[in-house]
């Protein structure tokens, strides 16, 4: 932001309008928090009042986890696909809600130091794909790391 | 690094009354959701990749110091929710700007009115858990 004075204590302030690029891609952004947010108005807070109280985080064990993802080693029934598949979609919906909505916060307190800005949310975005990458590997192709036959018990 | 949050916070409360107070608990809440949110998953992800460390996170669940911080979960999360589809139905919907004010006290009714029997279930659960299985 460039200023110029033109008369004494009358300071003007020229604000360079943000990119076109970057105007669509925060148009894209804002509708997404929107829908995405409906969207999981209804998914997160569902699982959070099945599995948190409904069954209780005190009677969650491995062995329930492991037969409602079909990771047990045996052959995938339709019930665990739909499981799967919702646990799916809450994963990518929220990690990207979430990262836009910590990426809004960031740039309200580092926007005006773009390093360190750009700095914090690289790091963010690859610590949050590594966990989303981490978590649909675990629903799809949990049998085969090991989840089954290596069990604890 | 601390001076802006005060600053957010103060004129928060001061500028422009509830909407404002609701922004920042919709900020508050939301990153509240978003640590769990990362910890969850990669603690979950464990049941398939790592089940003896999937098992250690699982025990962590069962603390009373993690209860306590499920409610304020359970909070966040229904606060944000309610709140989130507050602004959504509002800024998709210019012709309801009006209502604003009616719209905020909702947002907060609609919160307690959902989260009294949650966090009554998940006490419940809790005091009786502890009660026959002790404190660890």
């Amino acid at each position: 932001m460039a200023s110029t004075t033109i008369t004494p204590g009358h300071t003007v302030r020229k604000v360079r309008p943000i990119p076109q690029t970057r105007n669509r891609f925060e148009l894209g952004m804002w509708l997404f928090m929107r829908y995405s947010g409906l969207a999981l108005v209804f998914l997160a807070l569902s699982h959070f009042w099945m599995q948190h109280v409904l069954i209780g985080t005190h009677e969650i064990e491995f062995a329930g986890t492991q037969l409602r993802w079909g990771i047990t080693g045996q052959p995938v029934t339709v019930e665990q696909v739909i499981w799967r598949a919702y646990y799916a979609v809450m994963l990518v919906l929220a990690v990207a809600h979430g990262i836009n909505g910590v990426r809004q916060v960031t740039y309200d307190y580092f926007g005006h130091r773009p390093a360190v800005y750009k700095g914090l949310m690289s790091v963010i975005v690859v610590i949050a794909v590594l966990i989303s990458l981490g978590g649909m590997a675990a629903l799809f192709m949990g049998a085969a790391a090991g989840g089954g036959e290596a069990a604890l018990r | 690094m601390l001076n802006p949050l005060i600053t957010t916070a103060r004129e928060s409360l001061r500028y422009k009354g509830s909407g404002q107070v609701l922004w920042l608990l919709h900020r508050i809440s939301g990153l509240g959701v978003v640590i769990f949110l990362g910890t969850h998953i990669f603690g979950m992800s464990m049941a398939a990749f790592n089940p003896p460390l999937h098992d250690a996170m699982l025990a962590v669940y069962k603390t009373p110091l993690f209860s306590i911080g499920e409610i304020a979960l359970a909070a966040c999360l229904v606060f944000h929710a309610v709140n989130g589809t507050r602004i959504a139905i509002l800024e998709l919907r210019p012709s309801l700007w009006e209502k604003q004010q009616v719209a905020t006290r909702w947002s907060i009714i609609i919160t307690l009115i959902l989260l009294a029997p949650t966090i009554i279930i998940m006490a419940y659960k809790s005091i009786s858990y502890y009660a026959t299985h002790g404190l660890r």
